[in-house]
């Protein structure tokens, strides 16, 4: 269908407490407009696992193309063609530098900071994140700056390392150098950010609200019949792929709830939080996909579980801490279920990338026009090391990177390098980041 | 920062056109001997010559002193990155560079490294500003030989360069001739670069001239006699490989660093202050100027012996088995609770059980 009227990019279907922004439409894209079709917009987001990587099981043994995959590369099969893998990328600013032991605290800290964070568990003091830099300059096209997520614990005080603030380990995002960004946990309230008018509702008015078993795109519905009659048939479609996902995001959150119920009444879990971790992370990634989909935001950064953690995976079959099993002293039973967690933590993220990668954006997807860091702050979380950090970008940035091969970098390569070329990416152009010595070598950008 | 506990060793940059000169060779003999003493500790090696067999032979030299003979080093996995020019001066291989490929009598390599790509080494400004970050307040000292290359890059970096007066409190560079003299060819090969590193650095300088390592050689004699404790000494083959023997090496490099590490013994005399200048011909020239921060080395003759003799006993040391490198106190408190071990009472020794 050829129209001369094109539909705004920010039309919003608005209801009682609720305002659902779009899908990339073909009706937002005049067929005679003069400056050609427009280009999907580029998305910047940082996956973080903490306590380091099982490196065997991480890095292949050669350079260029992907071929055979390490072990807890392995989940990433279908998508080795969309993901570049980093080597030898360094945190200088996560070592000790004289501040004795924390490498946790620190790592986590310096990680999109890119300085060495203030020991203390007070005055905290970091700098701008480079996720924050670039909202500070893309966020004023999207509805919301950037978005923060996460799935554990996100106290914002106390001491979580060897007195280190747990500022530093459970925050990526800084707005500024004594402002940390904490994570959404709980999907109910990240679903309202992206969907509620900005009115936060109390815990009583949430339940209130999901006892009506409401969903949010009933209270939309009349601006969705009046839009869809000026839609096109592939359109049409679009939006009704796009309103089902909202819908199903909102079925798993209700599961949630029920399920908690039933494990227990009196569960201090913020209300829609899954038990199981798979679906806590498929649940947040969905609608990040959503915001994503609908640009709702183009940055994002997900602190999967927080550096430290204890968490223990039961659901794969152990019962340990996290953090305990990564100072595995080279036992060979505690080293094999560190990689087993690596392995389940890949194997969420590539879920996601198959979700990002089935929704098409003009001749290119969603993941195409992403670049999505997943990586760690250490890389052999036994002995606390910080160079040749876990990196990979899955995602081309928009032909940007070129992806399905592993490049080395030189040794010491400051992770910053990295970053400073990403926010290129995003349109900002940085004289200087962090501790970077230069753009990233090697990437091919076009 | 923590400050509770006394500071370590003095920590020492070294960068150098390793395999040019055997000096520079030689310089790293010293400074990994005098590490072994306990008087300094090698925190960061950045080498000029844009070769990558250059950066092998200095890890192969760092190992040699540290790796190899202990095995809680060699448990490390991984030595000190090695910073390597790209670009630059005498990219070439040279005969002491082949001494990597020497084999034992069972047919393998004599030598082990890990660098045989450019990935494997650094850049050599992250090298030189990670090392020095890592260093308390005025406890670093840079020692450089050979074209300025690589610290003239560092310059290029002025957010960085609060690092270097804050951690650094003295440059002494093997460079030039004083107070006047012939073209030296480190200040010739990148006249750019050492014109910068006298007009910028921001620390004092203490320059070392060829004079001081043509008036105190480094006797061939040694080789034969000194280092033989090893079937594959890696400064013994590098010496017998740079030239044909028997020669006495010149030794401006092992100056600078044996002033960095003991210029509290008055080994050599200090110029009065002054600033040094790089003329376009590759000439360097000191002018004496009150509140320069630029000095140069000369030789005080009753000083001469016992320097050779430090030379040659230091520098053929056998190597001193590194201790894995620790957090800074970490050390200590171990040593802390060896001592509360030891003051405690002896146990009874568990009685026999009876049959």
């Amino acid at each position: 269908m050829i129209t001369r009227k094109s539909l705004s990019r920010r039309t919003l279907l608005r209801g009682a407490g609720a305002a659902v922004a779009l899908p990339f439409l073909d009706a937002m894209v005049p067929a005679l407009a003069a400056s050609g079709p427009k280009k999907a917009p580029v998305r910047m987001a940082i996956v973080y696992v903490p306590n380091g990587i099982m490196m065997d099981g991480w890095n292949p043994d050669y350079e260029g193309k992907l071929e055979a995959l390490p072990r807890i590369l392995k989940p990433l099969e279908a998508h080795k063609n969309d993901i570049l893998q980093i080597g030898n990328l360094t945190h200088n600013t996560g070592r000790a530098l004289l501040d004795g032991a924390g490498d946790h605290g620190r790592c986590s800290g310096s990680y999109l900071t890119g300085v060495q964070v203030k020991k203390t568990l007070v005055d905290i003091k970091a700098s701008v994140s480079c996720d924050q830099l670039v909202a500070n300059e893309v966020g004023k096209h999207t509805r919301l700056a950037s978005l923060e997520i996460g799935l554990e614990d996100a106290r914002q005080a106390g001491d979580c390392d060897s007195g280190y603030s747990c500022a530093y380990t459970n925050n990526l995002a800084w707005r500024s150098e004594t402002q940390p960004l904490p994570p959404i946990l709980d999907p109910r309230a990240l679903f309202e950010r992206l969907f509620g008018d900005g009115t936060l509702l109390s815990p009583e008015a949430r339940k209130a609200q999901a006892a009506e078993r409401r969903s949010i795109l009933d209270f939309v519905r009349g601006d969705t019949q009046k839009l869809k009659s000026d839609l096109g048939p592939t359109d049409r479609r679009k939006l009704d792929e796009y309103l089902s996902s909202i819908r199903e995001v909102e079925r798993q959150m209700e599961k949630a709830a029920s399920d908690n119920q039933q494990i227990d009444p009196k569960m201090d879990k913020p209300y829609g939080v899954p038990a199981d971790f798979a679906e806590h992370f498929r649940l947040m990634t969905d609608m990040v996909t959503i915001a994503f989909q609908a640009d709702l935001t183009r940055v994002l950064t997900f602190l999967v579980t927080r550096e430290g953690t204890s968490r223990a995976y039961r659901e794969i079959g152990i019962p340990d801490g996290h953090h305990p099993l990564t100072h595995h002293m080279g036992k060979v039973e505690l080293m094999e279920k560190v990689r087993q967690i690596n392995e389940y933590h890949t194997a969420q993220f590539a879920a996601w990338l198959t979700k990002l990668k089935s929704i098409q954006e003009g001749d290119s997807t969603l993941l195409d026009n992403s670049m999505i860091v997943y990586g760690a702050g250490l890389s052999d979380g036994n002995r606390h090391t910080h160079e040749d950090l876990p990196t990979l970008i899955a995602g081309r940035g928009g032909k940007y990177f070129t992806t399905g091969r592993r490049i080395v970098c030189r040794r010491e390569t400051p992770m910053c390098n990295l970053f400073l070329t990403m926010m290129d990416r995003m349109g900002l152009q940085m004289e200087h980041f962090g501790d970077a010595t230069g753009r990233l070598d090697g990437l091919d950008l076009s | 920062m923590q400050r509770s506990q006394p500071l370590p060793p003095v920590g020492i940059i070294f960068d150098s056109d390793l395999g040019n000169q055997i000096d520079g060779v030689l310089a790293m003999a010293l400074l990994y001997g005098l590490e072994g003493k306990g008087e300094c500790r090698v925190v960061a090696t950045t080498v000029s010559k844009p070769n990558v067999k250059a950066a092998a032979l200095s890890e192969v030299i760092a190992r040699f002193y540290a790796g190899e003979v202990s095995a809680a080093y060699a448990a490390m996995g991984r030595t000190l990155p090695v910073g390597l020019a790209t670009a630059g001066p005498s990219k070439e291989d040279t005969p002491m560079l082949a001494v990597l490929g020497k084999q034992t009598a069972e047919g393998k390599p004599a030598y082990v490294h890990g660098i045989d790509s450019i990935q494997q080494t650094a850049n050599p400004v992250d090298v030189l500003r990670n090392g020095l970050s890592a260093q308390h307040p005025g406890n670093a000292i840079v020692v450089a030989t050979g074209p300025a290359t690589n610290l003239a890059a560092l310059l290029k970096f002025p957010l960085f360069l609060h690092f270097v007066p804050e951690r650094a409190r003295l440059l002494v560079v093997a460079a030039g001739s004083y107070p006047d003299g012939k073209a030296e060819p480190s200040i010739a090969a990148d006249i750019v670069a050492a014109r910068k590193l006298f007009a910028e650095w921001p620390t004092p300088i203490v320059a070392v001239g060829a004079e001081i390592g043509e008036a105190i050689p480094f006797p061939g004699a040694s080789i034969e006699k000194d280092f033989t404790y090893t079937p594959a000494h890696p400064v013994a083959d590098a010496y017998k490989a740079h030239q044909a023997m028997p020669y006495d090496a010149t030794t401006a490099a092992m100056a600078a660093v044996l002033h960095a590490v003991r210029a509290k013994d008055n080994l050599f005399q200090l110029s009065e202050p002054g600033v040094i200048t790089v003329l376009d011909d590759g000439r360097t020239k000191f002018t004496p100027t009150e509140g320069g921060k630029h000095r140069y080395l000369r030789v005080d003759p009753a000083q001469r012996e016992k320097i050779q003799q430090i030379y040659t006993e230091i520098a053929s040391a056998k190597p001193v088995p590194r201790a894995p490198r620790r957090r800074f106190g970490q050390q200590q408190q171990e040593q802390q609770q060896q001592q509360q071990q030891q003051n405690q009472p002896q146990q009874p020794p568990a009685a026999k059980p009876q049959p």
